[in-house]
C-alpha cells in the first residue's frame, strides 16, 4: 500500500473514531480486543454523542448475532458532508474495530467498508475517487 | 501493531481535523474600507467579531496533544509552585474520576473551548455569546462594564466579563470548579491538566487578518503556577460553515457505553 493510499486510509478512518468529540478511546474500548465482522446493517442511530450502527452476522454455526459498533459524531461527520445516508440498513458491510471493555457485542468501528472496497463514511464517491 | 495503528490513526485525526475544511471564503469588510488591514466592525466602531469559527488551532512550532481538540503546550507552562503538583493528578481507573465527559459531564472551560467542533459568536453592543458544537456550551459574556458577581458557587465554565482596549477584546473569566484544562488525556492517559478553583483566565481577541482572530489565552493559578503563563492560539473564519450552521448536541441522547459499560447488545 503506497503511502499516500495508507494516508487516506487513516483519514477517512476518521468518520468512526469516537473519541473526537465526546470521551476518550480507552474509556470504553479495549485496543487489545480487535474485533472484525461482516454483516447486514440493520438500525442506524445518527444521534449525539456517537452515531451507533448494527449489524447482524452470521456465525458458523448459522446464528445470527447482532453487534453495535460506533462512530464518529453526528456534527462532525456532517460537517464533513457525511450524512445519515451514507450507511443504509440492509447494506453489507465490514467492520473492524474493537470491542468495548465490558466483553458485551458492542464495539468501536474503526474501518467500515463495503463489498467493493468502498469506505462507508467517506463523504461521497468524487471524493474517494480523487485518492 | 494494533496499538501503532490506534495511535497513528490518534495522531491522523489531530491533523486531519486540524486542516481547512475547504476554501476559506473572504470575510466581508466594512463598506467603504479599501485597506488590506481592514476588519469588520460594529456601527459604534468596534471590532465586531460575530461570525462562525474553528475551534481555536495551534501557532506554528506548538506542541501538538494527540487529540483532535487543542491542547496547552507544556513548554508555556510557569514553573509549579511547592504544592501545585496536583496540577497533574493521576488517574484511577475509576471512569468518573478520569473521563467525565464519558459520563455527559461537562468539558467545562478552557478546554470545551479547544474541543474540535464549529463555533459561533454573537455580538451585540453589551453581550458577546460563544455558542460551541461541543456540549452546546455557551459562553454569555457581558461588555457592558459590569463587575464579576458575587457570592455564586463556583462553576464549569466561570463567570467572565468583557472589556475593550483599543481594538482588543479582553474577557477575565473567574470563580472556576477545580477541573481540567485541556484534552490531555489521549496524550498521556495517565495523567489529567487539573486547574485549581483559584484560576483566572484572561482571554484576549484581536483580529489579526480578515479570516483570523489572535486569540491569546493566559492561565494565572495562583495554587498551582508561580506566576500567569499564556498559549496563543488562532481561530480562523469559517463562514461557509454558516450554511448548516452549528449541529445539536445532546449528549445524553444515545450514550450508550459511558465508563465502557454499554446498554444493550
Amino acid at each position: 500500500m503506497s503511502r499516500w493510499c495508507f494516508s487516506f486510509l487513516l483519514i477517512a478512518l476518521l468518520g468512526s473514531v469516537p473519541l473526537l468529540a465526546h470521551h476518550s478511546f480507552a474509556a470504553e474500548y479495549d485496543d487489545t480486543k480487535p474485533i472484525k465482522v461482516v454483516g447486514t446493517v440493520t438500525k442506524v442511530e445518527w444521534q449525539n454523542p456517537h452515531i451507533w450502527f448494527y449489524v447482524d452476522v452470521k456465525g458458523e454455526d448459522g446464528k445470527i448475532t447482532n453487534y453495535a459498533f460506533s462512530g464518529g459524531a453526528p456534527g462532525q461527520l456532517m460537517r464533513r458532508g457525511i450524512m445519515k445516508s451514507a450507511i443504509q440498513v440492509g447494506s453489507t458491510v465490514t467492520v473492524d474495530g474493537f470491542k468495548a471493555k465490558d466483553g458485551s457485542n458492542n464495539g468501536f468501528g474503526s474501518k467500515v467498508t463495503y463489498p467493493d472496497g468502498r469506505m462507508v463514511f467517506t463523504a461521497n464517491q468524487d471524493d474517494q475517487n480523487k485518492h | 501493531m494494533k496499538k501503532l495503528i490506534v495511535k497513528i490513526s490518534f495522531i491522523a485525526a489531530a491533523i486531519a481535523f486540524a486542516l481547512p475544511a475547504g476554501a476559506q471564503t473572504a470575510r466581508s469588510a466594512p463598506a467603504g474600507s479599501g485597506s488590506a488591514t481592514a476588519i469588520p466592525r460594529t456601527p459604534d466602531g468596534k471590532p465586531d467579531f460575530t461570525g462562525i469559527y474553528q475551534w481555536p488551532t495551534y501557532l506554528p512550532g506548538a506542541e501538538r496533544g494527540h487529540s483532535s481538540a487543542t491542547t496547552f503546550d507544556r513548554k508555556n507552562f510557569a514553573p509549579l509552585k511547592s504544592g501545585g503538583e496536583a496540577f497533574l493528578e493521576p488517574r484511577t481507573g475509576d471512569p468518573r474520576h478520569d473521563e467525565p465527559r464519558d459520563f455527559c459531564m461537562p468539558a467545562g472551560f478552557p478546554a470545551g473551548m479547544l474541543s474540535a467542533n464549529a463555533m459561533q459568536f454573537f455580538q451585540t453592543k453589551n453581550y458577546l455569546t460563544i455558542v460551541h458544537e461541543f456540549q452546546r456550551m455557551s459562553r454569555i459574556i457581558p461588555l457592558d462594564g459590569r463587575p464579576h458577581r458575587k457570592d455564586i458557587e463556583p462553576s464549569y465554565y466561570g463567570d467572565p466579563v468583557g472589556h475593550w482596549e483599543g481594538d482588543t477584546l479582553v474577557v477575565v473569566t473567574t470563580n472556576f470548579k477545580r477541573w481540567m484544562i485541556d484534552d490531555y488525556f489521549y496524550t498521556n492517559p495517565k495523567e489529567f491538566r487539573m486547574h485549581s478553583d483559584a484560576l483566572t483566565t484572561t482571554e484576549r481577541f484581536q483580529w489579526k487578518d480578515k479570516d483570523t482572530i489572535s486569540y491569546q489565552l493566559t492561565m494565572d493559578d495562583p495554587k498551582i503556577f508561580t506566576r500567569p503563563w499564556s498559549q496563543g492560539f488562532e481561530i480562523k473564519a469559517k463562514p461557509e460553515w454558516d450554511k448548516t450552521g452549528l449541529f445539536e448536541y445532546v449528549c445524553e441522547e444515545n450514550n450508550r457505553c459511558p465508563g465502557g459499560k454499554c446498554q444493550g447488545n
